[in-house]
C-alpha cells in the first residue's frame, strides 16, 4: 500500500498518488472504514438533530404556525443550511468548468452535499404555513398608510405565490443537484458495482449498471455535467433570489434593495468554499486522505476566496451607501434597524467574521500555502454566515406591520429562546448528519477526477528547479 | 491549449517589432483622416465653450444627455485592461499574454477620452480647478466631499495614474530591446538621421537602464504582481463611483438603486473586454500577427465574456425587477417609458439583444468564437448595446415622466454632440494607432516567457500540448 | 445685528383654494429677478425660465372639465437633495433656512438640478440677452446670471435683505411677521398675488400667520397625515425633503363626480 508520504512542501505540488490501479479500491476502503472518532461525531450529530425536533415541535405548540414573527430563528436557520449546502456543489461545478487542476481531488466532497437538498425540502415545508400571504386580509377603507398588496417579486400574485413556486424551486434545485451528483459519481459507481456489498452494491449496480466507460459515454458524461453545472448555476441564484426576498425583503415594509440578492448569493458561494475546505482539512488531517488531497486546493481556492470576501463588503458598501445617501426616513430606519442600533452587535460580529478576520488572514501568503489558514478563514466565514443569516431573517420576521407603507419606527431586537438556540444548533447537526451519511454512500475522492488528472500532470526539470507541467486539451 | 506553431526569440522580436520599424503604406492617410474629424469635434467644443451649451439637444429637466452617456460608455471600456492584465494575471491564465498590453493601454486612452467629457459638458469648464482640485485655499472653501462629483475626479485620476504605472513596468524589458535596436541603427548607419537619435535617447530613457539581469527581472514581476493587486481596489471603485453620480441622485426615480454599483462594474468589464477583442483582431489583422493573436486567444476571451454578459444580465434583471417591485407610481411610469413607449422601447429592445442576445448566442458555439468576422461583428454589437444602455439609464430617467406631467421633457440630441461623440472613437483610434507606431502593442517579453513554459505531455497516444506552472 | 438674524427661518403657505391661475407671480418674479425674456425660441428648444411655475391641470373629461392650478417653486427644503451633490457648494443651506445659490461658484455641472425633485432649478444654457432698451429695466439689486451656471428662487432674498437692513438698523429689532406685512418686504410673487393665495412668514415667529400650518404638518407628519386639523400639506412629502412652503387643499364646492350626471 501507499506510504504515508508528507505533504510536498510547495503548493505546486498536486497529490501524491499510489499507484493509479490502486486508487479506487484505496478510497472505498477508506470510505468504508469507521473510526472512533467518527462514531462519535456522528452520535453528537444525531443528538443535535434530536435536540432540533425537540425545538421545533415545542415551537409549534408555544406558537403555532399562525404567529409567523416567532419562526425568524427557524427561517434563519433554514435559509443558512439551504445557502451553504445549496451553493457547495457549485464549488465542483464552477471549478471544472474552468477547467481547475486542483479541483479534482476537493470537487467530490462539495458535491455530495446534493443530498442535503432532501432536508432542505423537509425544512421548506413548515415555511409553507408560516410564511404570511401577500396580500393583506385586514385590509379596510380606514386603513391608513397600509397596502392592499405587500411589496413583493410577485407582482399580481400569480396562483400560489409564493410559498407553492418557492417549493417548486427548492424541490428543482434538489433534483438538479441529486443528478449532478449522480452524473460526476457515475465513473466511480460502475467501476465499484461489483466490489461493493450490501446496499451500495444494489445502488450502485442501479444507478451505474449502464456504465461501460466507451468514448461515446465519456463523452456524453463530460457534456452533460458542463451543460447540467451551468443549469444548476442558473437555478441556484434563481431560488436563492426567492428565497432571499420573499422570506427578508418583502417583509419589511419599504426595504427595496436591489443588491440583497447578489449579497446572498455571494455569501453561499463563500460558504461553499469554506465548507468545501474545512471538510478537505479534516480528511486529510484525520481521514488519510493526505495522499490526494494536497496543499493545492487551499491555496488555489483560498485565493477565490479572498476576492469573494472583498465581493461580499463591496456588495455591504454599495447597500450601505446608497440607502443612507438617499437620507430618505425609510431607508434611514432600515439601516438603523439592520446595521446601527437593534441589531448593531450581531452586525459588527458578522462583519468581523465574514470580511476583516479571514481577509486579513487571507492575504498574508504563508498563511494561504498552509492548510489550516484558510480552513480557519472558512469556519471564521461559515459563523458570519450564520450570523448574516440570523441578522436578515430574524430582522424581517419582527419588524412590525409587514403590510406597512414604509418603515417609520426602528424596532428593538429580538433575542432567541431555549427552542430558538435548539432549533439553530440543531440544525446545523441535522445537515452534518445528512453530510455523514451521504459520505458513506458515495466515494468522498472523485476517482475518475484524480485519474484524469494524474495523466495530464507532470514533473519536469527546468533550468535548476523540477516543475509542475499540466496538459490542458482542448 | 496552445496552437500554433513554436516561435523563437529572433521571429518574436523581428515579428512584433514590425509596428514600428516600418510604416505600413495606410498609415498616415488613416490617422490623418481620424485626425480631421478629432479637429472638427475641437472646434465644436471650441464654439460650444465660446457661446455656451445652447447648442447642444439638452434642456430642462434633461441636462444630462448624449456626454454623459458617453463618458460612462468610455470609463466602461476601461476596465477592459485591468480586468484582464491584473485578475487573469493573477489568476495566470495562460491565454492573457497577448492581449494584457492592447488592453492596458485601451484602459488608459479611454480613461483619458472619457475624462474630456465631463468638462466640456458642465456650464464654465474653465473653473473645473474649482470643482477637481481644493486649490482654494485663500477663502477657505473645499470642494464637497459628499458629493459623487468629487468622488469622480479622484478615483479616475487614481486609476489612471496607476494604470499608466502598471503599462509602463510592463514596457520596460520591450523598452530596452527597442532601446537596443536603436542604438544599432544609429551605431550602424553613417549619417544616422535625428529621429532616429531622438527616438535613441527617449526609449534609453524609458527602459531606466534594464539590462534583464535577475533582479530586475524579479524586481519587475514584484512590481507587476503588487500594482495588479492593488489596481483591482482602484479598477471596482472608479466605475462603482461613477454609478454612484446617478445611484445617489434620490430625485430621480429609478436611479437610486442598491445594484448599481456592481451592475455598472460588471457592464463596464462586458463591453471592455469585447472592445479588447475587437482591438486584438483588428492588429492581428493590419500588422499580421496570425502566430501571436490566434485564434485560440479570441475564443479564451470568447468564452469569459459567455460568463461576463451572464452575470450581468442577472444584474440588469435584478435592476429592473426591483425597480418595479417597490411599485410606486412615479418609478413605473419611468420604466413604462423605458420599456413600452416608441422610440425608448425600441431602443430598449436594440440594447437588450445587441447587448446579450445575440453575442451570447453566437459565443456558446466554438465556431463562432473561432471566426474572426463573426467575433468582431458580435464585439461591436455588445459595444452598441452598452452605449445605448447608458442612454437607456440617463435620459429615461431625467425625462421626468412623474405624476407632475407638467415638466415633461424629451431629448433630441444636436448635431454638435452627436460629432462630438462620434470624434471621441476616432480620438482612441487615432490614439491607438499612433501608440502601436512607438510601443509594441503585444508585450514581446512575455509571449517569450509563454514560449519558454511551452512543452508537452504524452496521454495515451496523443501528444497533449502543456505548460509549466510556477506555483 | 448679524446676530439678531439667525433665528430666522422663511417659510411660505400656498393657498390652493386661493389661486386663480393668474400668473401674476411668475410675471412679478420675472421682472424683478431679471430672469430673460422667454422667447419663442427659448420655449421651442424646452429652455424657459420661471422661478415660479403655475402647473395647470385638467381634471375630468370633456365637457365635465376644472382646471387645477398649483405655483410651483423652489421648495427651500431643510433637507434639500440638491445641497449635497453640488461640487463646489455653490449650493447651501444658509442660517435663515434659505437654500443659497452661490452664482460666482456654480461651474455648471447640473447635478442639482437632476436631484431636485420639483424641477425648480435652471441652467442658463445661453448668455441671457435683453432687447437695448430693455436692459434699463433691469433690477440693480440682482445679479445677472451669465450662462452656464444653475439659478433658481431666492425667495427675493435682496428685498429680505434690505428689509432686515431697515428694520433692524432703525429699531435694533428682530424682522418678525408684522413688519414684514407693514413694510412690504415680501418677495415679489407673494406683494403681487391678487388673491393673497401666496403669504410669507417666518416659521421660527410664534406670531406669524404661517405659523400654526407649519406646527400642524410638523406634529402630524406624513404617518399621521389624516390627523392634520387644517388643509396643510407639503409638496411630496414622502420625499422626506421637509420643504419651507406649506400647500393648503383646495376646498371643492363644486366637485366633479356630482357634475357628472347633469
Amino acid at each position: 500500500m501507499s506510504s504515508h508520504s508528507e505533504p510536498a512542501h510547495y503548493p505546486a505540488d498536486m497529490w501524491v498518488l499510489p499507484d493509479k490501479g490502486q486508487v479506487t479500491r484505496d478510497v472505498a476502503e477508506k470510505a468504508q472504514s469507521s473510526s472512533r472518532a467518527l462514531r462519535l461525531v456522528t452520535l453528537a450529530a444525531e443528538a443535535l438533530a434530536v435536540l432540533a425536533v425537540v425545538g421545533f415541535v415545542m415551537r409549534w405548540v408555544t406558537d403555532g404556525f399562525g404567529n409567523y414573527s416567532a419562526w425568524g430563528y427557524y427561517v434563519a436557520v433554514f435559509s443558512f443550511i439551504f445557502l451553504v449546502t445549496s451553493s457547495a456543489p457549485l464549488f465542483a461545478v464552477a471549478f471544472r468548468i474552468t477547467k481547475n487542476h486542483w479541483r479534482r481531488p476537493v470537487s467530490r466532497i462539495a458535491e455530495l452535499f446534493a443530498l442535503c437538498g432532501v432536508l432542505n425540502v423537509i425544512l421548506y415545508i413548515p415555511l409553507i404555513y408560516i410564511l404570511p400571504p401577500i396580500s393583506n386580509p385586514n385590509f379596510g377603507p380606514d386603513s391608513h398608510g397600509e397596502l392592499v398588496i405587500r411589496r413583493s417579486i410577485w407582482m399580481e400574485v400569480p396562483f400560489g405565490a409564493p410559498h407553492l413556486w418557492n417549493f417548486l424551486g427548492i424541490v428543482c434545485l434538489a433534483v438538479a443537484a441529486l443528478a449532478l451528483l449522480w452524473l460526476s459519481a457515475l465513473p466511480d459507481m460502475a467501476e465499484a458495482r461489483h466490489t461493493a456489498t450490501g446496499f451500495r452494491g444494489a445502488l450502485y449496480r442501479k444507478l451505474a449498471g449502464h456504465w461501460y466507460g466507451t468514448k461515446r459515454q465519456w463523452h456524453r458524461q463530460k457534456v452533460s455535467l458542463a451543460y447540467l453545472g451551468g443549469l444548476y448555476f442558473m437555478m441556484l441564484i434563481f431560488v436563492q433570489f426567492l428565497i432571499v426576498s420573499d422570506f427578508a425583503m418583502s417583509l419589511i415594509p419599504g426595504w427595496k434593495d436591489s443588491i440583497l440578492p447578489p449579497l446572498y448569493t455571494v455569501t453561499g458561494f463563500q460558504s461553499a468554499i469554506s465548507l468545501t475546505l474545512i471538510i478537505a482539512f479534516i480528511l486529510r488531517r484525520r481521514g488519510g486522505y493526505s495522499n490526494y488531497i494536497g496543499l493545492s486546493p487551499f491555496w488555489s481556492a483560498s485565493k477565490v476566496q479572498l476576492g469573494l470576501t472583498l465581493l461580499w463588503t463591496y456588495h455591504l458598501f454599495a447597500f450601505f451607501i446608497t440607502m443612507w445617501y438617499g437620507r430618505l426616513e425609510t431607508e434611514q430606519n432600515l439601516i438603523r434597524y439592520l446595521i446601527f442600533e437593534s441589531y448593531t452587535g450581531i452586525f459588527w460580529a458578522n462583519v468581523i467574521l465574514i470580511f476583516f478576520l479571514p481577509f486579513f488572514m487571507l492575504i498574508w501568503n504563508p498563511l494561504r500555502k498552509s492548510d489550516w489558514g484558510p480552513t480557519l478563514a472558512g469556519l471564521s466565514i461559515l459563523c458570519g454566515n450564520l450570523l448574516f443569516q440570523l441578522r436578515m431573517f430574524v430582522a424581517a420576521f419582527n419588524a412590525g406591520d409587514i403590510y406597512a407603507l414604509g418603515m417609520t419606527s426602528v424596532p428593538p431586537p429580538v433575542f432567541p429562546d431555549l427552542w430558538d438556540v435548539f432549533m439553530v444548533v440543531g440544525g446545523v447537526g441535522m445537515a452534518a448528519l445528512v453530510f455523514l451519511a451521504a459520505a458513506r454512500l458515495f466515494p468522498l475522492i472523485s476517482v475518475w477526477e484524480v485519474k484524469e488528472g494524474a495523466m495530464y500532470q507532470d514533473k519536469r526539470p527546468l533550468f535548476r528547479g523540477e516543475y509542475l507541467v499540466l496538459a490542458k486539451p482542448e | 491549449m496552445q496552437e500554433g506553431r513554436a516561435l523563437t526569440p529572433t521571429e518574436i522580436n523581428r515579428d512584433l517589432l514590425n509596428s514600428i520599424m516600418e510604416t505600413p503604406r495606410w498609415f498616415w492617410p488613416v490617422v490623418g483622416f481620424l485626425a480631421t474629424i478629432v479637429l472638427a469635434a475641437a472646434i465644436t467644443i471650441g464654439i460650444m465653450i465660446d457661446r455656451g451649451l445652447g447648442i447642444t439637444g439638452l434642456n430642462r429637466p434633461i441636462v444630462w444627455g448624449f456626454f454623459i452617456t458617453n463618458f460612462v460608455f468610455w470609463i466602461g471600456i476601461s476596465h477592459a485592461g485591468v480586468m484582464l492584465s491584473a485578475i487573469l494575471r493573477l489568476a495566470k491564465a495562460e491565454w492573457r499574454r497577448p492581449a494584457t498590453r492592447a488592453a492596458e493601454v485601451l484602459t488608459i486612452f479611454s480613461l483619458m477620452t472619457a475624462m474630456i467629457m465631463p468638462i466640456i459638458h458642465t456650464g464654465r469648464p474653465w473653473r473645473i480647478l474649482y470643482w477637481a482640485f481644493p486649490y482654494d485655499f485663500a477663502r477657505g472653501i473645499w470642494p464637497n466631499i459628499r458629493t459623487p462629483l468629487v468622488w469622480d475626479p479622484s478615483a479616475i485620476l487614481t486609476y489612471l495614474t496607476s494604470s499608466t504605472l502598471f503599462v509602463l513596468i510592463a514596457l520596460v524589458p520591450d523598452f530596452a530591446v527597442l532601446r537596443d535596436r536603436y542604438a544599432d541603427k544609429v551605431a550602424n548607419s553613417e549619417h544616422p538621421s535625428s529621429t532616429d537619435q531622438i527616438f535613441h535617447a527617449a526609449y534609453r530613457f524609458l527602459a531606466l537602464g534594464w539590462e534583464g539581469n535577475p533582479r530586475q527581472w524579479k524586481l519587475q514581476i514584484i512590481a507587476g504582481v503588487l500594482l495588479s493587486a492593488l489596481i483591482l481596489p482602484v479598477f471596482v471603485s472608479v466605475h462603482s463611483i461613477v454609478s454612484w453620480d446617478f445611484g445617489m441622485a434620490v430625485a430621480v426615480k429609478s436611479w437610486h438603486s442598491t445594484i448599481f454599483a456592481p451592475y455598472f462594474v460588471v457592464g463596464a468589464v462586458h463591453s471592455g473586454v469585447s472592445a479588447v477583442a475587437f482591438v486584438m483582431i483588428i492588429l492581428r489583422h493590419i500588422y499580421g500577427w496570425q502566430d501571436y493573436i490566434r485564434h485560440e486567444h479570441i475564443d479564451a476571451l470568447g468564452r469569459l465574456l459567455v460568463v461576463v454578459a451572464t452575470g450581468w444580465f442577472y444584474f440588469f434583471v435584478m435592476e429592473v425587477i426591483f425597480g418595479i417591485y417597490g411599485r410606486e407610481a412615479d418609478e413605473i411610469a419611468v420604466r413604462d417609458f423605458q420599456f413600452y413607449q416608441w422610440p425608448m422601447s425600441g431602443w430598449t429592445i436594440v440594447f437588450v439583444v445587441t447587448t446579450y442576445f445575440i453575442p451570447v448566442a453566437l459565443w456558446l458555439t466554438r465556431w463562432a468564437r473561432r471566426n474572426l468576422w463573426i467575433m468582431s461583428a458580435a464585439c461591436i454589437s455588445v459595444n452598441i448595446g452598452m452605449w445605448l444602455e447608458r442612454y437607456i439609464i440617463i435620459v429615461p430617467g431625467l425625462a421626468n415622466r412623474s405624476l407632475f406631467s407638467f415638466t415633461w421633457a424629451s431629448y433630441v440630441p444636436s448635431p454638435a454632440e452627436a460629432l462630438i461623440v462620434g470624434a471621441t472613437f476616432a480620438f482612441v483610434t487615432m490614439l491607438m494607432l499612433l501608440f502601436s507606431r512607438v510601443f509594441p502593442l503585444v508585450p514581446l517579453y512575455d509571449i517569450k516567457e509563454g514560449e519558454f513554459l511551452r512543452t508537452e505531455v504524452q496521454v495515451g497516444r496523443r501528444t497533449v500540448p502543456a505548460t509549466f506552472r510556477e506555483d | 445685528m448679524v446676530t439678531n438674524r439667525i433665528d430666522h427661518k422663511w417659510g411660505m403657505v400656498v393657498d390652493l383654494d386661493r389661486c386663480t391661475g393668474c400668473n401674476g407671480c411668475v410675471v412679478a418674479c420675472q421682472a424683478e429677478n431679471n430672469l430673460p425674456i422667454n422667447t419663442k425660441d427659448l420655449f421651442l428648444q424646452r429652455r424657459t425660465y420661471s422661478w415660479i411655475r403655475i402647473e395647470r391641470y385638467w381634471q375630468g373629461q370633456y365637457p365635465n372639465v376644472k382646471a387645477r392650478f398649483i405655483p410651483v417653486l423652489c421648495q427651500h427644503c431643510e433637507n434639500a437633495p440638491c445641497e449635497p451633490v453640488c461640487p463646489v457648494y455653490a449650493t447651501y443651506h444658509n442660517d435663515q433656512g434659505l437654500n443659497v445659490q452661490v452664482y460666482n461658484r456654480c461651474v455648471g455641472t447640473r447635478y442639482c438640478i437632476n436631484n431636485c425633485p420639483y424641477q425648480a432649478r435652471f441652467f442658463n444654457f445661453w448668455h441671457p440677452h435683453w432687447p437695448d432698451r430693455m436692459e434699463n429695466q433691469l433690477n440693480p439689486d440682482v445679479t445677472v446670471r451669465t450662462r452656464g451656471i444653475t439659478e433658481k428662487c431666492t425667495f427675493c432674498v435682496q428685498r429680505l435683505r434690505r428689509g432686515e437692513l431697515q428694520v433692524e438698523r432703525a429699531g435694533g429689532q428682530r424682522l418678525d411677521d408684522q413688519k414684514l406685512l407693514e413694510g412690504n418686504y415680501a418677495p415679489a410673487c407673494v406683494q403681487a398675488c391678487p388673491t393673497n393665495a401666496l403669504t410669507f412668514g417666518d416659521q421660527n415667529d410664534a406670531n406669524s400667520h404661517i405659523r400654526p400650518y407649519f406646527d400642524d404638518v410638523n406634529t402630524h407628519d406624513i404617518h399621521h397625515e389624516y390627523e392634520r386639523e387644517t388643509r396643510g400639506y407639503r409638496l411630496m412629502e414622502e420625499g422626506a425633503t421637509r420643504p419651507s412652503i406649506i400647500y393648503l387643499k383646495q376646498i371643492d364646492q363644486f366637485p366633479l363626480e356630482k357634475n357628472t350626471n347633469v
